[in-house]
């Protein structure tokens, strides 16, 4: 449409620093218990509003940013609908605590179209489900971005194909996909519960126990507190139950999921066609 | 905007009671059941050890608990209900569609507008995937999962597609030049993967009817998709040269901008219906313009009225015919008055009369009301004398043809392996294989089938013929699970008296909607996995082969097997849906509609592919809309006239 439009790469780029900056932005809201402790101790008060505030508006300019990627319509389509399923798989399991199948869905959607689509999608199920359910609170915002990163991660990860055009090789190579997600399924587990942690773990524990957040202890010190703190609230438990729960599901409907997914091919995200005057 | 339904508000006070119900029993299990009150049981308690040594199941339950946690969860539960009512008093689509044309994030807002349609399929689905299932013999929800989750993709990139075709959130509406509907300047099309189609240059003139022909696969849908713009635009195809829609090039416009110039109907136009009721489907398009009501509702009258299906306005989509939907899908592409319509193989689905009407509603289209026309279409000779243009597709070009391209010559010929069949059939006299005595079916008040009787030979392959709506799939679903004992008996046992897997091992149906039956990702895991569930003498993959008839290289086969079923030519697909349902060794085959919408060489394929099946000591009853089939392939052949079951005309002539 303008002169950029001339130049898609560019603005593929454009939206990749963008994505970066963005998501480099949310992990030191992410942290704030541990950036607060560097700080100067009227400026440690603030820190948590800053957290809360600055999510919120990067969420807003991340999802303005790729709202004007999205030029087909059968991208936009695929993502509507495959939110929709994630929304329906979390919403089912919100029961269950810990049996995040969800997982499953968003990182096999960010392998087969991507991680900007992954990206969009795990924010996007994010908010959709906590709508329905009513579970819209302070931590969705917190909820958006680690899944989105789940999502997007999994479309970062190596391009595995076949040595040759044999049964075999296929196989193999199939194969290989599967473990390396399921594998990744195992630490995206365990770093989502860590990152969700990190930042509620002052609000969780308060103040005068043990393990409890101290802004003006040293870094090292509320490190060890936060590691007791994650390791009996969530990485023993639910951390354990949602990494199995997802590698179990990758490996049961992954290749079906995946080759459903490629069949449906996602145009690329960036404009295939030439501006127009 | 608003009005008021009540099924939202019953599902959500479902909900909200089984979300206080449930938050119960947690308290309860969870050790959370005692807080005043009297005591109703006294539950040991049960301590956990490890990492859960601060959880206690069970305890005290008294009154006061049960009561705290059913108030604690009324909050919520009064949230749900705010969501049902909200649901129940707007129409949360038409609220989309109107927010979804401007704002910061259209794209997502359009994303949730189509998530929300597709809502209703998901249920449709998995009914649907629990009937073939069942026909298949497969157990379990594990195994539906994935087959229902690729029918809602499948579902929901028909209905982007269809909405994005017909105008939806469309920002701009460029003028067009109807002088000039189509102009193609030294065109090609790309799809990678080795996939490509040369048009040359082409000009269409209003007023026109054209039938473009070609094999399946050969690129049809292409050419129609690179004229509305969804092949550049949806299916991300690359076009080079010029498309010029009237006047615009078609690469610059995206299909949404084009809306009130292109009609489009879609080839399979159940897939695509976007609304509930047939007056909200064909008004979609003009409430994408943000037309007022009023306007939009005469419009609505005046374009039903002239395709005469005023009758069905205050239906659901849901309860059309094929006839009717194909008319109900030409009619919401004309409310907007497109200088041009693409048709995409309107009449494969179609009986005859259904037919004879759509062509004429077609003609007059094109020559009444000045609109281009073109149509993709496998079937000749319903078009002669209508069309004013041919086009056919061969070897990946677009060639200008005077008439319609000879039927290849094997169509016609009776093959040779019908008449030895035929002689067989004769010489096994005798009791027959199966016998169907007074079967009866019945859909709620209205009976499908009336009181059929009929008896099938081995070796022997029997058509029943009859229009759409005759009975036919019904007939065939009670042969295949008969519900009442004493009607259905093969090698003289009563099939009813069977179960389910002995049954498969008697008679087996391939449905209609065949690729229901596919639940893996490759072909040699779908033979694979009816080979693991019925053990058979000869594994699925080589009767798989043997039906394709033609031998193949083995590369060859190894790339066949490794390709997902639904890649596969849809003689192919059917090939394979009839292999699966060998693999029980059934002593009769029955199939829904083996020929429909597939051109000569998927017909001659499955064709050949029923005989030879029959030729194994089988017994082949298939259902048709078409005569030609029939008769080319069937050794007998039945009618059936409103569930009234009967010896065809030609035997009874006999």
């Amino acid at each position: 449409m303008t002169v950029t439009g001339l130049l898609p790469d560019r603005r593929g780029l454009g939206t990749t620093v963008a994505l970066a900056a963005g998501s480099a932005l949310a992990l030191a809201a992410f942290c704030w218990p541990l950036v607060a402790a560097a700080v100067p101790a009227d400026a440690q008060r603030a820190a948590p509003f800053v957290a809360f505030a600055v999510l919120p508006a990067v969420i807003a300019v991340v999802l303005a940013v790729l709202d004007r990627q999205m030029h087909s319509a059968k991208a936009v389509a695929l993502l509507g609908v495959l939110a929709a399923i994630g929304a329906g798989i979390r919403i089912a399991g919100a029961g269950v605590g810990g049996i995040e199948a969800v997982f499953i869905l968003l990182i096999l959607a960010g392998r087969a179209f991507g991680a900007r689509f992954g990206f969009l999608l795990g924010m996007l199920t994010i908010a959709v489900s906590s709508v329905l359910w009513g579970g819209f609170g302070p931590w969705t915002p917190f909820q958006m971005f680690a899944c989105a990163w789940i999502a997007a991660g999994a479309g970062l990860l190596p391009v595995i194909s076949p040595r040759a055009a044999t049964a075999a090789a296929v196989r193999r190579a199939r194969v290989l996909e599967i473990a390396m997600l399921a594998a990744y399924g195992v630490a995206a587990s365990y770093a989502f519960g860590l990152l969700m942690n990190l930042w509620f773990w002052p609000f969780a524990v308060g103040t005068s126990t043990g393990i409890s957040y101290d802004g003006t202890a040293p870094i090292g010190e509320n490190l060890a507190s936060f590691a007791v703190y994650s390791l009996v609230t969530s990485t023993l438990t639910w951390d354990t139950v949602r990494a199995v729960t997802t590698v179990i599901g990758i490996v049961a409907i992954g290749p079906a999921v995946l080759s459903a997914l490629r069949r449906a091919k996602a145009p690329a995200p960036a404009p295939t066609t030439t501006p127009r005057r | 905007m608003m009005r008021f339904r009540a099924a939202p508000l019953r599902a959500a006070a479902i909900v909200a009671a089984v979300f206080v119900v449930s938050r119960v029993v947690y308290r309860i299990v969870f050790g959370g059941g005692s807080g005043g009150g009297a005591l109703l049981l006294d539950l040991p308690r049960v301590a956990l050890d490890g990492p859960f040594a601060h959880i206690v199941l069970f305890g005290p339950i008294t009154s006061g608990g049960i009561g705290n946690a059913a108030l604690s969860a009324l909050p919520f539960a009064a949230l749900i209900l705010a969501f049902g009512v909200l649901n129940a008093l707007i129409d949360v689509q038409r609220l989309f569609v109107r927010g979804s044309t401007r704002g910061p994030v259209r794209a997502v807002s359009r994303a949730l507008v189509i998530a929300w349609a597709t809502a209703p399929a998901l249920a449709q689905s998995v009914s649907r995937m629990r009937r073939a299932a069942a026909l298949r013999g497969e157990r379990g929800p594990a195994a539906l999962l994935v087959p229902v989750f690729e029918h809602t993709i499948e579902r929901a990139l028909a209905l982007a597609a269809s909405m994005e075709a017909r105008g939806f959130a469309a920002s701009a509406r460029p003028d067009a030049d109807p002088a000039r509907p189509v102009a193609l300047a030294d065109a090609t099309l790309d799809q990678g993967e080795g996939w490509r189609l040369d048009t040359g240059d082409l000009a269409l003139a209003p007023g026109s009817l054209t039938v473009v022909v070609g094999a399946t696969g050969s690129g049809k849908s292409s050419l129609l998709d690179a004229m509305s713009g969804l092949f550049q635009h949806f299916e991300g195809g690359r076009q080079r040269g010029r498309i010029e829609i009237g006047g615009l090039e078609r690469r610059e416009f995206p299909p949404r901008e084009t809306a009130g110039f292109v009609g489009v109907v879609a080839q399979q136009v159940r897939l695509s219906f976007v609304a509930e009721t047939v007056r909200d489907e064909i008004g979609f398009c003009l409430t994408t313009q943000g037309l007022d009501a009023a306007l939009i509702d005469e419009r609505v009258r005046q374009t039903a009225g002239e395709l005469d299906i005023a009758r069905l306005l205050e239906r659901p989509v849901t309860a059309l015919s094929a006839g009717e939907a194909t008319l109900v899908a030409i009619a919401a592409a004309l409310t907007c008055r497109p200088a041009l319509l693409l048709v995409d193989e309107p009449l494969a689905e179609l009986d005859d009369s259904a037919r004879l009407r759509v062509c004429a509603v077609l003609d007059r289209v094109a020559h009444e009301s000045d609109t281009c026309v073109v149509i993709a279409e496998h079937r000749t000779d319903e078009w002669q004398g209508i069309a004013d243009a041919w086009l056919e597709i061969r070897g990946a070009r677009l060639i200008a043809a005077s008439g319609p391209p000879e039927p290849a010559p094997d169509e016609l010929a009776p093959t040779g392996i019908t008449a030895a069949l035929a002689s067989r059939a004769g010489s096994t006299p005798g009791h027959p294989l199966a016998s169907v005595r007074g079967l009866e079916v019945r859909h709620g008040d209205t009976i499908a089938v009336r009181e059929a009787s009929l008896a099938l030979l081995r070796g022997e392959v029997v058509a029943i013929e009859g229009a759409n709506g005759a009975g036919k799939s019904s007939l065939l679903g009670a042969l295949a699970v008969p519900d009442a004992a004493g009607r259905v008996s093969i090698d003289g046992v009563d099939v009813a008296t069977l179960s389910a897997k002995e049954r498969r091992g008697a008679i087996t149906l391939v449905p209609e909607r065949f690729d229901d039956l596919f639940f893996s990702t490759t072909v040699a895991g779908e033979c694979h996995r009816a080979d693991r569930t019925n053990r058979p003498p000869v594994s699925t993959a080589d009767t798989f082969l043997r039906l394709l008839g033609r031998p193949r290289p083995a590369a060859a086969i190894d790339e066949l097997l490794l390709r997902h079923p639904r890649d596969l030519s849809a003689g192919e697909r059917l090939c394979l849906a009839i292999a699966i349902q060998l693999a029980p060794s059934p002593a009769v085959l029955l199939v829904d509609e083996p020929a429909r919408g597939l051109d000569a060489d998927a017909r001659r394929l499955v064709g050949e592919a029923l005989v030879a099946v029959a030729g194994s000591g089988r017994a082949v009853l298939f259902a048709t809309h078409d005569r030609a089939f029939a008769g080319r392939f069937a050794s007998r052949e039945l009618r059936i006239d409103r569930g009234v079951v009967t010896a065809s005309a030609a035997e009874a002539r006999a």
